[in-house]
């Protein structure tokens, strides 16, 4: 049974974005393929499908037509309806055509800038990956009514006020682009940051590497879809040797080589190579490349820090936030001395209360010899409630600096 | 579908002999946009509103009593001053006209679709 379970998962964002762009609702294409599901959990141990997303996308366009006939008669009360003729749809379900491939034009429905950007993400791995309201609700710490009114807005939005069903024309792709590429990133920062921890997002990993991975094929000239591609295998290459035996969080210059994936690498490092040939550099290649430059380990046998810190000089121009800088300082600390990235961090204002801060502060500190301030970083780090294997970790490090204070405990919540 | 442009901005912006400049220059922007809707065959419609000190408005209590305020219904530095009603096939579509609606630095244009009942 879970045979044809996978099955009817691989077959679905194929057919459910053939069905969302031939019906140009949401909803519909979604009951309908819940339907046809249904049916082909009953059908399919009787007489296994030839082709299961052929089977998949007929049952539920015949399906959805069925309703929207229902319908119709209903809303126009017409009595004794004579037979119609077949319609577009039929003749080609009959011509047993292959199934439209809308993936992209269904990412662009699901990332409309006209959509709420909180939405955005959780709408697209609903619709276009499958996951449930329940998981979503727990990915992105919110209740799960919360996060079913949110989807449901957000569908409402694309029905009523007319998002069209249409990959946009070429000049509109740098903002739309622009609003898939960040809604796809803060799916994955999520998965990313769950990873090490494995929580509730660590399982959508996969579906952002598929998803990235499906738009560097539609999308292969764009440089920032391929250096977005690159990153997630580069990062997600390493997932393996996030955590150790006792799962504490392991930081990526101390990571066991044996343990990363190699292909992933090799993917993530043409995808990068191919991104940089098109010259047109931005964000999410720089990003892809930090990454890249900490997978090198793998072939130099150490991290080479001074490129890692003029990769974070470019970004901090590019996206002049606190967590940039933040990793900026680290990475200098690392480069050039532990006084010259604690100079940098001295210039981020205001972030005393965020966890990366405090363990920056504290790493930092206790590199250049500040062991009191590196202590008390420390434990204003582990009071700012880290996950398990960061707190594992942060404890660990706490205590390597020894001194009389003890590691501030508390509970999980 | 049909969808109201709706034009906020605020009013100040045309007071004062640079006011009245700018808003010249406005207007003659409004104008062109009025060619180029109708040299792309979007039937459109639409009209400027006088300054929201002009607002009366009728207001429906809780019991069903109705009064009469002088003023727009709501306290904003943006007001109302103006719309465009177009008919096109889809957002994008009425996004792109809604993009080349001039307003003055601090405007802001509101694309509403139209209900369909029935």
């Amino acid at each position: 049974m879970s045979t044809w379970g996978q099955l009817i998962a691989a077959a679905r964002p194929h057919v459910i974005a053939a069905l969302a762009a031939r019906l140009r609702d949401l909803d519909m294409a979604e009951d309908a393929f819940a339907d046809a599901s249904a049916a082909a959990l009953v059908a399919w141990p009787i007489e296994a499908p030839r082709d299961p997303a052929a089977w998949l996308w007929r049952a539920s366009l015949r399906r959805a037509l069925d309703a929207k006939r229902r319908a119709a008669v209903r809303d126009h009360a017409v009595y004794d309806a004579p037979e119609s003729p077949p319609t577009p749809e039929e003749a080609l379900m009959a011509a047993d055509q292959p199934i439209p491939d809308e993936r992209l034009r269904l990412i662009f429905v699901c990332c409309h800038p006209a959509i709420a950007p909180e939405s955005r993400a959780a709408l697209t791995l609903k619709v276009v990956c499958g996951l449930s309201t329940e998981r979503l609700a727990r990915a992105f710490f919110i209740a799960e009514p919360a996060m079913l009114q949110r989807i449901t807005r957000a569908k409402r939005k694309i029905a009523a006020a007319g998002v069209p069903f249409e990959v946009p024309g070429r000049e509109a792709w740098p903002e739309r682009l622009e609003a898939v590429l960040s809604t796809l990133e803060v799916a994955y920062v999520q998965a990313y940051e769950d990873a090490a921890l494995a929580g509730e997002a660590a399982g959508f990993a996969d579906e952002v590497l598929r998803l990235s991975g499906l738009l560097a094929e539609l999308a292969p000239h764009e440089p920032e879809v391929l250096g977005f591609a690159a990153l997630v295998r580069l990062a997600e290459a390493r997932r393996p040797a996030r955590l150790d035996d006792a799962g504490a969080m392991v930081p990526p210059d101390r990571q066991d080589l044996t343990l990363w994936n190699g292909g992933l690498i090799r993917d993530g490092a043409a995808l990068l190579a191919r991104a940089a040939n098109l010259g047109r550099s931005g964000p999410r290649q720089i990003l892809a490349a930090i990454h890249a430059t900490h997978c090198a380990r793998a072939e130099s046998g150490r991290t080479d820090w001074p490129a890692i810190a003029a990769l974070y000089d470019i970004l901090a121009d590019l996206r002049p936030h606190a967590a940039i800088a933040v990793n900026r300082a680290v990475a200098i600390g690392e480069a050039f001395g532990a006084d010259a990235g604690l100079t940098q961090l001295a210039k981020v204002q205001g972030m005393d209360g965020w966890l990366p801060f405090q363990v920056a502060l504290a790493a930092l500190s206790a590199k250049a010899g500040r062991l009191e301030p590196a202590a008390a970083a420390y434990e204003a780090a582990l009071a700012l409630n880290p996950a398990p294997a960061e707190r594992l970790y942060l404890e660990a490090r706490r205590r390597d600096l020894g001194g009389s204070s003890q590691p501030v405990r508390r509970g999980d919540g | 579908m049909k969808y109201m442009l709706l034009i906020y901005e605020p009013e100040d912006v045309y007071e004062g002999p640079e006011g009245q400049k700018a808003l010249g220059e406005i207007v003659a922007k409004h104008m062109k946009l009025g060619e180029d809707l109708r040299a792309a065959a979007v039937a459109f419609g639409g009209a400027p509103l006088q300054g929201s000190a002009t607002a009366t408005t009728v207001r429906t209590g809780p019991d069903g009593a109705q009064t009469l305020h002088d003023g727009p219904f709501a306290e904003t530095r943006e007001h109302l001053g103006g719309y465009y009603e177009i008919e096109v096939e889809n957002l994008d579509q009425a996004i792109q006209w809604a993009r080349q609606v001039p307003v003055m630095p601090g405007g802001m244009i509101e694309v509403r679709p139209h209900a369909v009942y029935g």
